[in-house]
């Protein structure tokens, strides 16, 4: 009960949040110089064309009129069309999103698999050579380029080798699964297609890895540190009294009293990655909302930037949310409060 | 006998070196005994429970005999200590807030002894578990048991931590400083308690303590510890009215009584020598009001210094040298076969 009236206060805290985000993006895109009605209307058009379509776009009323206007149809769902691919921004979201979404789960997935235990065993190995190939890892996850390594993983595996694909999310000359969630795995998976599902995970491969090589590094160091830190506790100490094994002891009471700031930053990079990678959708031609992303900003494509901004704003309230929830899950002296 | 240290020494390394924390620490523990270590902070008194128990830092060098049961278990494998820590012996610590693990209810602790040790299935733990929260004297167990330790007083906490370690009935239960934390009224709460629990299950308990009133309260016999050896041992009464060593002189000297007037409390001048920079004699030395020549030069060998009552000191240091040493061995073993 408890947990329930705080996750709704918590939703309903993100109404002022999302209006002060609409506004500041929906003025800001406004003083940005450049005229979206001459984008819309092509390098060829005359001035008659433009007048006209500025006065149908709007663009000729005060800005707030234009804001609320604005803000009218978006609570009808309507997020207005795009001035470059002309069709409903709502239409566009929902093709490129899923795609983002998966690449993210994805490799947020392989994060958690590899970072964590690589940094509670460097914790519980400190200083020994495994902690030191550990570190060593993470430091070049961290600081190396989500690019260039892209670029070196498909040079190698693609190009050199050409075991894995280096683009796109299926292969050419297979059809997308019918959208359910639009994550081409998931929906495989639910209609049943193995072909489709192979070819996808496939696909997910490279670029995930290159996403999470970034994040790996930074759960490992987060992990490590953090695990060190309680590895010094009291009770700790006790579990070992107990007769419990080192494994037991790491994995049973050592992680969960760790996993605070491990989950904190885990939220951070989901969400962040969730907003769209836009270089490493760039190298293996994901099109994901990163990309979608940079294409409306280039062409000043207004309806665009402000559906994608508040919708990577939702994201990143829902997943600190759900993180916030999380915490209470795993430590029981945190109240709904 | 149900314990027994044969020349203990501990060394830790510390800043590249190592430096001998325990030196030659040898005692005995019967069944149904409670031995008390008293000493100042950093004489050594918890290194040699984290010794017996082997919870060590990784870069510690033991050397000696540690018998328990007759078994040694000095040379133990890391499985092999993992099946008796917990079964055969268990250890009570200082803190009991922070010595429980903050994220899983109490219950879920008592029942992690039994899980590995035992093959009680889900429902005998369960029971076993309600057992042991009433023997330990928490009321409405079944209610506690699903209780988080920060919901729990600091009296409560401690008892759930003996109900942990008493949970497969160990033959050793070794107490480092158990009361310490606690309010005065809940000290003798938990004092009883151990009490009680060492006669209905015929425990050797070794109670680590700078507390005299607490040996006083439950120790059958006493080890006193300056600077990482043991000075002094003898009797509960026998050390507190007929104490030898000038050490533990002064350690009486400072507890406060009720009969004595206002006058200051007795304290002892100097500081403990640190343990890389231990002097060649007896390590009193430096602060000892009845110091020898020959205290700054050799270590005291232990004496016999009355029935069942060691000391080293050269105070007491008996006349000829060849019955020197086999009185010496003969109080020993006096002590032994107590």
């Amino acid at each position: 009960m408890d947990a329930l009236r705080y996750t709704l206060k918590r939703i309903l805290l993100m109404i002022p949040i999302l209006i002060g985000i609409s506004m500041l993006t929906f003025f800001i895109s406004n003083t940005i110089p450049g005229d979206p009605a001459r984008l819309a209307a092509g390098p060829y058009a005359d001035a008659k064309v433009i007048e006209e379509l500025q006065e149908k776009m709007g663009l000729n009323d005060p800005v707030y009129i234009q804001y609320f206007r604005y803000m009218k149809s978006l609570l009808q769902g309507d997020l207005g069309n795009s001035n470059y691919s002309h069709q409903p921004v709502m239409e566009d979201i929902k093709q490129y999103f899923p795609a983002t979404l998966e690449l993210t789960f994805f490799s947020m997935f392989i994060t958690i698999l590899i970072g964590i235990p690589l940094g509670v065993i460097s914790a519980s190995k400190k200083d020994k050579i495994a902690d030191q190939f550990a570190r060593v890892l993470a430091l070049i996850g961290v600081a190396m380029p989500a690019f260039w390594l892209g670029i070196i993983l498909l040079l190698f595996f693609y190009l050199k080798l050409g075991v894995l694909p280096g683009s796109g999310r299926l292969d050419t000359g297979l059809a997308p699964p019918e959208t359910i969630t639009g994550m081409y795995t998931i929906d495989a998976i639910l209609t049943g297609n193995w072909t489709v599902f192979t070819s996808a995970v496939i696909h997910l491969i490279l670029p995930g890895i290159t996403q999470a090589a970034v994040t790996i590094g930074m759960i490992t160091r987060m992990t490590r540190s953090s695990m060190l830190e309680v590895l010094r506790s009291d009770y700790i100490r006790t579990a070992f009294a107990k007769g419990g094994s080192e494994r037991r002891v790491l994995y049973g009471h050592a992680l969960r009293n760790g996993m605070m700031p491990i989950m904190t930053l885990l939220g951070m990079t989901f969400g962040h990655s969730l907003g769209g990678s836009v270089l490493v959708e760039s190298v293996f031609s994901w099109p994901g909302l990163g990309k979608y992303a940079v294409n409306a900003i280039t062409y000043l494509d207004f309806p665009a930037v402000m559906a994608v901004t508040i919708l990577i704003a939702v994201l990143f309230i829902i997943v600190n949310l759900v993180i916030d929830i999380l915490y209470q899950v795993v430590d029981p002296r945190l109240n709904y409060e | 006998m149900l314990l027994e240290l044969k020349n203990v020494s501990l060394s830790l390394k510390r800043d590249g070196k190592y430096v001998k924390i325990l030196d030659e620490i040898s005692l005995q523990v019967n069944k149904g005994e409670t031995v008390g270590i008293v000493g100042e902070s950093g004489c050594g008194k918890s290194m040699t429970a984290l010794s017996i128990m082997r919870l060590l830092p990784e870069k510690a060098k033991l050397e000696g005999g540690i018998l328990l049961e007759k078994e040694e278990i000095s040379s133990y494998s890391k499985r092999k200590l993992e099946k008796i820590r917990g079964d055969k012996m268990a250890m009570i610590f200082q803190d009991p807030l922070t010595s429980l693990n903050p994220l899983h209810t109490v219950g879920r602790q008592i029942e992690e002894t039994l899980i590995l040790h035992t093959d009680l299935n889900k429902e005998q733990r369960k029971k076993r578990v309600i057992e042991l929260l009433n023997e330990v004297g928490l009321p409405r167990a079944d209610e506690i048991a699903s209780d988080y330790p920060h919901q729990l007083s600091g009296g409560m906490r401690q008892r759930i931590m003996i109900a942990v370690a008493m949970a497969c009935n160990p033959s050793l239960l070794i107490c480092d400083e158990p009361t310490t934390a606690l309010d005065v009224t809940v000290q003798a709460q938990i004092l009883d308690l151990m009490n009680h629990l060492k006669d209905v299950n015929e425990m050797g308990i070794i109670m680590i303590t700078h507390d005299l009133g607490v040996v006083a309260e439950v120790c059958d016999r006493v080890i006193v510890m300056y600077a990482g050896k043991i000075v002094e041992q003898a009797e509960i009464k026998e050390l507190f009215i007929n104490p030898k060593h000038p050490y533990t002189k002064g350690l009486l000297d400072s507890i406060p009584k009720l009969a004595m007037k206002k006058t200051k409390l007795g304290s002892i001048p100097g500081m403990v020598p640190s343990p890389d920079k231990m002097p060649k004699g007896c390590r009193f030395y430096e602060r000892c009001s009845s110091a020898m020549e020959i205290c700054r030069e050799k270590t005291p060998p232990m004496n016999l210094v009355g029935e069942e009552h060691l000391a080293a000191c050269w105070l007491f240091e008996e006349k000829e040298g060849e019955a020197n040493a086999s009185s010496r061995n003969k109080g020993l073993e006096a002590t032994l076969h107590h």
